[in-house]
């Protein structure tokens, strides 16, 4: 358990990583924000380890939810689905100032957050399906950081769910499923950092795999 | 009192476990029918990529062996007509000319003239049939009567056109290609139709050119042209076809509502004239 714990937290160092050795290749798509995100859980993962107090991952949630609501909203390219990331920032923050003196904040804030980048998620996704210039959907850099949060928050939202109602026991049994899907997702936003733009197009596509 | 306050404590980790499961098996064949749906959309792409692709090879090689018939049609002309003419033109006025008495020496010179005359037609002929004084001086509508004339003063068909509304003639080039367009489909109505008159109209509505033709034979229908169009036959209506592409042209063969005769109608946006107009 404990390896998977160390291993979950170094594994936050190789998207920032090959995010900067591939600098050149990752400017545009908003893939700066992903970085910072990085950065920021990295560093708020040490932090916690140094204060140990509460406030400091309420902080992270709350500009965590952010970061992904302006990465969503810049790369999407339909109006209807900008308004939905607006809408949805703007009921994460009544939500979040309503219940910020609560104790159980971070539950809500965090299976709120889960619930609404699945959804984020799969409106990019449909939208990249529907993206007459994408040929290969998954030599693109939007796909891979969109199906790395897609997993992890759909792989966590039952653990931040019940996160309340689980013993101290049974939280530190069941954080392994947080650690594995983080080390998951990382390992995506690694891809999604090393692979090369495709700049194909339908019309000079010569091949198929059958 | 939330659903998730009520839920037992000892069903908390079934709950957590099948529900994790299920929305990490979710997730998961929703990005796998996302990847197979996009690689069928894909290979569907691809199949109307090819069919474009087999459609363009055959308007093309239809094209060539066209342009190729012409050339041996020339050929021939000049091999057949004006070789043999300039070759016995080249006897009369051979070296033994000044050795013959002054008569025959005359009529041999005679001779040879009349023979370069009808070289000179001859080939004039030729230049005729392949750029029309008449289209190239005075326009579509003098070639396309001059045409007609032509077909009726044969006496074998009734053919008549005529021009509604035709002031501003179209660019040269495209004249050329709206003549041959009209002169293949008067040949092929000649060659196969049987019919007893063609009659040309000449419209236009909005920034639409239209040419109708409408005979009384037997004909073909838009189906017909299309299956035609993808077969190894019916070179002379791929050339149609080839030839309209050039000016985003269209063309339609049918019926008319009397179901008694047939009509083809070419269809022109003069927009796009002006635009390939702009081009050069």
């Amino acid at each position: 358990m404990l390896v998977v714990t160390y291993l979950a937290y170094f594994a936050e160092i190789l998207p920032i990583s090959f995010y900067l050795i591939f600098l050149k290749r990752n400017r545009g798509e908003g893939l700066w924000v992903i970085f910072l995100y990085c950065v920021l859980s990295l560093l708020t993962e040490g932090l916690f380890v140094l204060i140990q107090q509460q406030l400091v991952f309420s902080g992270f949630i709350i500009v965590q939810f952010g970061l992904f609501s302006y990465y969503f909203y810049s790369t999407f390219r339909q109006k209807n689905f900008r308004y939905i990331a607006l809408l949805g920032s703007a009921v994460f923050c009544v939500v979040a100032i309503a219940n910020f003196s609560n104790e159980r904040f971070t539950w809500i804030a965090e299976s709120l957050t889960s619930i609404l980048v699945i959804i984020y998620c799969i409106l990019s996704l449909y939208e990249q399906i529907k993206d007459p210039e994408t040929v290969f959907v998954y030599r693109n850099k939007k796909f891979w950081v969109t199906i790395a949060l897609f997993i992890y928050f759909s792989s966590t939202l039952f653990l931040y769910l019940f996160s309340t109602t689980l013993s101290r026991e049974q939280r530190h049994m069941y954080w392994a499923i947080n650690n594995f899907f983080e080390i998951l997702k990382n390992i995506l936003f690694s891809v999604s950092f090393i692979i090369i733009k495709d700049h194909s197009t339908p019309a000079t596509m010569e091949y198929i795999d059958n | 009192m939330t659903l998730l306050d009520v839920t037992s404590p000892g069903n908390v980790s079934v709950v957590l476990f099948f529900g994790t499961i299920g929305m990490l098996a979710l997730t998961i064949g929703l990005i796998v029918f996302i990847i197979f749906h996009q690689r069928k959309v894909i290979r569907y792409q691809m199949k109307l990529q090819k069919m474009e692709q087999d459609q363009q090879k055959l308007l093309l090689n239809a094209s060539i062996r066209l342009q190729e018939e012409e050339r041996q049609r020339i050929a021939a002309d000049l091999h057949d007509d004006a070789g043999p003419l300039l070759a016995t033109a080249r006897l009369y006025l051979n070296e033994n000319l000044v050795n013959l008495d002054k008569t025959t020496q005359l009529q041999s010179i005679y001779n040879a003239k009349q023979i370069i005359d009808d070289t000179i037609q001859l080939i004039r002929n030729i230049s005729h049939s392949l750029m029309p004084p008449t289209l190239k001086n005075f326009g579509l509508e003098s070639a396309v009567n001059d045409l007609f004339q032509k077909i009726s003063g044969s006496g074998s068909m009734n053919a008549s056109s005529r021009f509604h509304d035709y002031r501003e003639r179209l660019q040269a080039e495209n004249e050329l290609i709206i003549f041959r367009v009209i002169q293949e489909l008067v040949n092929n109505i000649l060659k196969h139709s049987n019919a007893s008159f063609i009659h040309l109209t000449q419209n236009t509505s909005g920034n639409k050119f239209f040419i109708r033709l409408h005979h009384d034979g037997r004909g073909i229908t838009q189906n017909d042209f299309i299956k035609l169009n993808k077969s190894n036959v019916g070179l002379g209506l791929k050339n149609i076809q080839s030839r309209l592409k050039v000016l985003h042209g269209k063309i339609f063969f049918e019926k008319d509502m009397s179901q008694t005769y047939y009509k083809v109608t070419i269809e022109l946006v003069k927009e796009e004239e002006d635009k390939l107009q702009e081009q050069e």
